[in-house]
C-alpha cells in the first residue's frame, strides 16, 4: 500500500533540515549573528551553499525521474548518460575561454549547449531503428561519457595555471563557488525546465507504456521526448553550471521515492525534487564536516554514499517499484 | 449514418514493401468485425495505419466521416481506443493510475481530474469488473484482470471505435470467453464498433457477425462465418488444410486436418500415379510423406507434377514437352506400373495426348492391382475427339475401380487393402 502522508512529512522535515545545514559549518555558530558584518557575510555565504544544495540536488533528481520514464530504462541518469559529462565540457570551455564574464547565464547556457549535444548523441548511439535499448544507451553513454571527460582533461593540462583549479572542481563535484547571480539564473532555470516537464508528467505515466501506447491515449510521442529529455538536460546543464559534476542523485533518489510513493509522476517529480534537495545538503553538510577544517568536494560523499545504496536497491528492483 | 470507418483504396507499407496494398473496406457505426489472417497478412499494419501511426502512402481513410489526417491526436483519441495484444509497464503503476491515463487527452494539465472524469474512470471499472482492483499494482495481477485493466483504460477514453490486437492470445480459454463476452457486451449496450484481430477462427466465427479475412495486403474474403470459413479459402490463406464443419447452432467451426502418419514400413506399397497439371503434386507428397513407394506417368517434361515427382524421387515416365505420348514412353510406364500394388488417377483431363494412359489402369485391374480413379466431374474431363475416355473409365469402374474425391480417402484405401500379413499355414 502507498503511503500518500509521505510528501506531506517530507515537505514538514524539509525546514529542519534546511535549518540545521544553516548552522553546521567550521566556523562557531555563535558568530552567526545578523547584526554583525561578519555575522551577515557567513549567514549569507551559508544561504547560498545551502540554496545551491537544495537546488542542485532537486535539479538531479528531477531529472533523473524524468529520463528514467521517456527511456523506460531503470538505469538512466544525467551522470550514467554522460548528459552530465557533456554539460561540464560545456561549462568548462565557457571558463577556459573567459566566457563567464559576459553574464550569469552563460555557465548553464554553455552547459545546456553541450549536455544537449551529448544527449542526442548518446540517444542515437544507443537506438536501433528509433528505439532506444536499455544497454545500448547504457554503452554509448559510458562511450560518450569517456570522451567528453577526456576533452575535459584536455583543457585542464592546456588551462593557465589561474583557471586550472575552477575547471578541476568541475569535475569533482563542489558547491562552495555559486555566486548570487549564477545562483538565481540557474534556480530560475531549474524552475522552469522542472514546471514544464511536471506539466507533462501524464504523458511521462503514459509513455511507460511505450510510444504506441503513449499515441493512442492521445499523446503526441515525438513531441513529449523531446520536450522531457531537452527539460531534463537543462535541468542538467543548470546543475552542473551551478557545483559540476554530482553523481548518483538522480538515480538513487527517484527510485527510493518511486518504491515509497509510487510512479505517478505528477506526485513522484516534486517529492523526488524535495528529497534529491535535502539529500544533497545533508551530503555537503557532511562534505564540510567530516574532515573539517579542509572539505571533502560533494561529489566525492554522493559517489561514496550513492554508489552501495545503488547496488542494494537494484538488487530490490522489483521492490523498488521496477518491473523486470 | 456515416460509417465508423472507410478506407479506399489504401496502401501502405515500410521501406521495402507493401503491406496493404490497395485496400477499401467500410464498417459501420455498431458492428463488430474480426479481422483473420496469417502473420504478415497486414493485421497489425492495418491497425496502426487506422490509429495514425503509420502513413497511409496511398488512399483516403475516415473516421466517423472525417479524414484520419485531420484529426487531432487528442480528438483521435476520443474516437478510436487499442486494446493491445499486452498492456506492459516497467513500473509498479496501480490499477487506478493506468485507467486515468484513459482520460489523457481530456484532463487538465494543472488540475487533478474532476468529478466527471472520476465517474468515467469508475464507470470503465466498473463494466471490465476491476473496481475491487484499482489500488492493487498492476504487475501483480493475474493475466485476465490485466486484460480486462487494458479494456477499461480504453473505456475511459470513452471512444466510439474500439480495435483489439489478440486481446486474448494470452488467455486461457475460460478468460477468453470472459474477455470476448465483456466485449459483446459493448458491442450490444453501448454501441461501440469493435475491430477486432483475432488468431483464433472459431472464437471469431463464434461472436462476430461479420469476418474479414486478410492476406498479402488485400481482403480475400468478407462476409458472415459462413462465407468466410470455407476450406477452399482457408488451405489458400493459410497454406494448410482445415475441415470446416457447422456446429450444433450452424457456426463454422474449424480444425485442422490431421496429417497423414508415417506407417510401418512393411505396410507400405507401390502406387503408380497418373496425374498432370498439378493435379497429382499434393497426392504425391501424401504418398511420399506415408512413406510408401511412388512411382508415376506418363508426363510431359516440364509438367509441374513431373517437376514435383521428380523433387520427391519418384521413378517417373517422361515424354518430351507439349508431345503425345509416344510407344516408348508407355512402355516405361508399363514397366512402373507393373510392379505396383495399386494405380490412382487424379483430377487430370483427358485429351488425345494422354488418353493412353488410362491402359495402365485398365492393365493393373486386369492383373488384379486396385485401381483408384478421382471421381471429381469425370464428365467434364473428357477433351478425346471421340469422346473415348468417359466409357473407359466407367468400364474402369464397373470392374471394380473405386472411386475417390479426397486425399484421406486414398490413403485410406491404400492402408485398408495392403497385403495381409503371412501366416503359418
Amino acid at each position: 500500500m502507498r503511503k500518500s502522508w509521505i510528501p506531506w512529512l517530507l515537505l514538514a522535515v524539509a525546514p529542519l533540515v534546511l535549518g540545521g545545514a544553516l548552522l553546521i559549518g567550521p566556523t562557531p555558530v555563535a558568530l552567526l549573528d545578523p547584526h554583525t558584518a561578519l555575522g551577515r557575510a557567513v549567514l549569507l555565504l551559508r544561504l547560498n551553499r545551502v540554496g545551491a544544495g537544495f537546488a542542485v540536488g532537486a535539479a538531479l533528481a528531477g531529472a533523473g525521474v524524468v529520463l528514467q520514464a521517456l527511456l523506460r530504462n531503470p538505469l538512466a541518469e544525467p551522470y550514467v548518460l554522460g548528459v552530465s559529462s557533456g554539460a561540464a565540457l560545456g561549462a568548462a570551455l565557457a571558463i577556459f575561454f573567459g566566457l563567464t564574464t559576459l553574464g550569469a547565464l552563460v555557465l548553464p547556457a554553455s552547459a545546456f549547449a553541450l549536455g544537449l549535444a551529448t544527449m542526442a548523441l548518446v540517444y542515437a548511439l544507443g537506438s536501433h531503428h528509433g528505439a532506444p535499448s536499455l544497454y545500448g544507451l547504457l554503452l554509448s553513454g559510458v562511450i560518450v561519457s569517456a570522451v567528453a571527460s577526456s576533452l575535459l582533461m584536455l583543457l585542464i593540462s592546456l588551462a593557465p595555471v589561474e583557471g586550472l583549479h575552477s575547471i578541476t572542481w568541475w569535475m569533482l563535484g563542489n558547491l562552495q563557488s555559486a555566486s548570487g547571480p549564477l545562483l538565481a539564473g540557474c534556480v530560475a532555470l531549474m524552475a522552469i525546465a522542472g514546471g514544464g516537464v511536471w506539466l507533462f508528467a501524464r504523458e511521462l505515466d503514459a509513455l511507460t507504456l511505450g510510444r504506441e501506447m503513449a499515441h493512442h491515449l492521445g499523446a503526441r510521442p515525438g513531441l513529449v521526448v523531446g520536450l522531457g529529455l531537452a527539460g531534463a538536460t537543462l535541468l542538467t546543464a543548470a546543475a552542473v553550471a551551478l557545483a559540476g559534476l554530482i553523481g548518483f542523485v538522480g538515480l538513487v533518489v527517484p527510485h527510493v521515492m518511486r518504491s515509497l510513493i509510487g510512479p505517478a509522476h505528477r506526485r513522484l517529480l516534486p517529492t523526488a525534487a524535495l528529497v534529491g534537495g535535502l539529500l544533497l545538503v545533508l551530503c555537503d553538510a557532511l562534505a564540510r564536516t567530516v574532515a573539517a577544517p579542509l572539505e571533502v568536494p560533494v561529489g566525492v560523499v554522493t559517489a561514496l554514499l550513492g554508489g552501495p545504496f545503488f547496488i542494494v536497491v537494484l538488487r530490490r528492483r522489483r521492490k523498488a517499484g521496477w518491473v523486470e | 449514418m456515416t460509417p465508423a470507418l472507410e478506407l479506399h483504396e489504401v496502401t501502405a507499407g515500410y521501406r521495402r514493401q507493401d503491406v496493404l496494398c490497395g485496400l477499401s473496406l467500410t464498417v459501420a457505426e455498431g458492428e463488430w468485425v474480426a479481422l483473420l489472417g496469417p502473420n504478415g497478412a497486414g493485421k497489425s499494419t492495418l491497425f496502426r495505419v487506422l490509429t495514425g501511426l503509420h502513413p497511409a502512402a496511398a488512399g483516403t481513410l475516415r473516421l466517423f466521416g472525417r479524414d484520419l489526417r485531420a484529426i487531432r491526436p487528442a480528438e483521435r483519441a476520443r474516437l478510436v481506443a487499442v486494446v493491445p495484444q499486452e498492456l506492459a509497464t516497467p513500473m509498479a503503476f496501480t490499477v487506478e493510475e493506468l485507467v486515468t491515463l484513459g482520460r489523457l487527452s481530456v484532463l487538465s494539465r494543472w488540475a487533478r481530474p474532476v468529478a466527471a472524469d472520476r465517474r468515467i474512470m469508475e464507470r470503465a471499472m466498473a463494466y471490465t469488473d476491476v473496481l475491487e482492483l484499482r489500488d492493487r499494482p498492476y504487475d501483480e495481477l493475474s493475466g485476465g484482470e490485466q486484460q480486462r485493466v487494458a479494456i477499461a483504460l480504453a473505456l475511459a477514453q470513452e471512444p466510439r471505435l474500439i480495435l483489439l490486437d489478440e486481446p486474448t492470445a494470452h488467455l486461457d480459454i475460460n478468460h477468453r470467453l470472459d474477455i470476448l463476452q465483456l466485449i459483446e457486451r459493448l458491442n450490444v449496450e453501448r454501441k461501440l464498433t469493435v475491430l477486432f484481430i483475432s488468431h483464433d477462427l472459431n472464437l471469431a466465427a463464434e461472436f462476430c457477425g461479420r469476418l474479414v479475412l486478410l492476406d498479402h495486403g488485400r481482403i480475400v474474403a468478407d462476409g458472415p462465418p459462413a462465407a468466410v470459413l470455407r476450406e477452399d479459402l482457408l488451405r489458400e490463406v493459410y497454406h494448410c488444410d482445415l475441415r470446416v464443419r457447422p456446429d450444433a447452432a450452424g457456426t463454422p467451426v474449424v480444425a485442422p486436418e490431421r496429417k497423414p502418419r508415417r506407417i510401418p514400413p512393411e505396410q507400405t506399397v507401390r502406387v503408380h500415379v497418373i496425374c498432370g497439371g498439378g493435379s497429382g503434386t499434393e497426392l504425391l507428397r501424401h504418398l511420399r510423406l506415408a512413406g510408401h513407394q511412388v512411382t508415376c506417368g506418363v508426363l510431359n517434361a516440364g509438367d509441374s507434377d513431373a517437376r514435383a515427382a521428380a523433387a520427391l524421387d519418384a521413378e517417373l515416365a517422361l515424354e518430351e514437352p507439349f508431345s503425345p505420348i509416344g510407344a516408348a514412353a508407355l512402355d516405361r510406364a508399363r514397366q512402373l506400373a507393373a510392379g505396383a500394388s495399386a494405380v490412382v488417377l487424379c483430377d487430370v483431363p483427358f485429351g488425345p495426348g494422354n488418353v493412353v494412359n488410362l491402359t495402365l489402369a485398365e492393365e493393373a485391374l486386369a492383373r488384379g492391382a486396385r485401381v483408384l480413379i478421382n471421381r471429381h466431374q469425370l464428365d467434364r474431363r473428357d477433351f478425346t475427339p471421340g469422346r473415348e475416355a468417359l466409357p473407359r473409365l466407367t468400364s474402369l469402374f464397373a470392374r471394380g475401380a473405386l472411386p475417390w474425391l479426397r486425399l484421406d480417402e486414398v490413403l485410406a484405401q491404400l492402408a485398408a487393402g495392403r497385403p495381409p500379413p503371412k501366416s503359418a499355414g
